[in-house]
């Protein structure tokens, strides 16, 4: 998501993301970042806590508004509780988790981002 | 003392240790830099989420592109406009359980919540659209040579001022 927060902001918007890992953001090279401390697939909060996500949404445009240095990460002070046991687990394996269990030599390539042409796979 | 997001909270194994290094990887390069030209209070929102959310009405994301190339996935992008409910839309995404996100959309994207924030003054308007696409993908040559031009254009029809990017 960095590299489309980046494409946007150079086209004029001020832009920021809120982000579960803001380590992995920032490296992106994004202008700002709210970085929240929430599951995968609950960026805002639990469902129907229409409190909490109002919250991490004004605290996001607030961030926004005062970001003054290009690459600021403000973090945000949310708290989740751990107690709340939620099953994030995706229904079924994604599709690069299975791949790389069956061919473990593509490891580095994922390891380091660099997917292999089209025709090579094709070729599995 | 304040707090400081911890990144890999949620993550453990080897899913975290890709995460971990993958933070590693990034270039040093130029970090583009539009301000903020006005008052939150006169600006014009959109939010961009990455849960590849559709209206129901819309054309479904298409998973399988991903099942048969595990290293890509649906490039395309969905508008979604400012009044869409949890009720009118599916999420799309092989990475997360979209249990969530389907029983209350506001968990991935928040158009509910912006527009009690226009109610309240806080921004000037939620924009007339919103955008979702499919988030993980390796080979992203399709969604930032079209997608991400077009919602460009269209953030630029609607005087759009500020965006919100929402990853899941």
């Amino acid at each position: 998501m960095g590299l489309v927060q980046r494409e946007i902001e150079a086209a004029g918007f001020s832009t920021i993301s809120l982000s579960m890992m803001p380590e992995l953001t920032k490296s992106a090279g994004v202008p700002r970042i709210a970085a929240i401390e929430h599951p995968f697939g609950l960026t805002l909060g639990p469902p129907q806590d229409a409190a909490r996500q109002l919250a991490v949404l004004r605290a996001t445009l607030r961030a926004l508004e005062e970001i003054s240095q290009p690459g600021t990460v403000v973090h945000l002070p949310f708290e989740w509780d751990s107690r709340e046991k939620l099953n994030l687990h995706p229904p079924e394996t994604p599709p690069i988790a299975r791949f790389l269990r069956q061919h473990p030599w593509y490891v580095p390539k994922f390891l380091n981002r660099t997917p292999p042409e089209v025709r090579d796979q094709a070729a599995l | 003392m304040a707090k400081i997001v911890n990144s890999y909270r949620f993550l453990d194994g080897i899913p975290k240790q890709i995460m971990k290094h993958w933070a590693t990887l990034g270039e040093r390069r130029q970090i583009p830099w539009s301000p903020l030209a006005k008052p939150m209070s006169q600006c014009t929102v959109s939010i961009v989420s990455s849960a590849g959310v559709a209206l129901k009405t819309d054309e479904p994301f298409d998973q399988e592109i991903e099942r048969r190339d595990p290293w890509s996935s649906d490039p395309s992008y969905r508008v979604l406009p400012r009044a869409t409910v949890t009720g009118d839309v599916r999420v799309y995404h092989l990475h997360i359980n979209t249990f969530f996100s389907q029983q209350d959309l506001n968990c991935v994207m928040p158009l509910e919540r912006l527009s009690q924030l226009e109610a309240q003054s806080e921004v000037a308007h939620s924009a007339p659209s919103h955008y979702s696409y499919m988030g993980y993908t390796l080979r992203h040559d399709t969604l930032l040579r079209h997608t991400v031009p077009d919602i460009i254009g269209r953030l630029r029809q609607e005087q759009v001022d500020v965006v919100v990017l929402v990853p899941v």
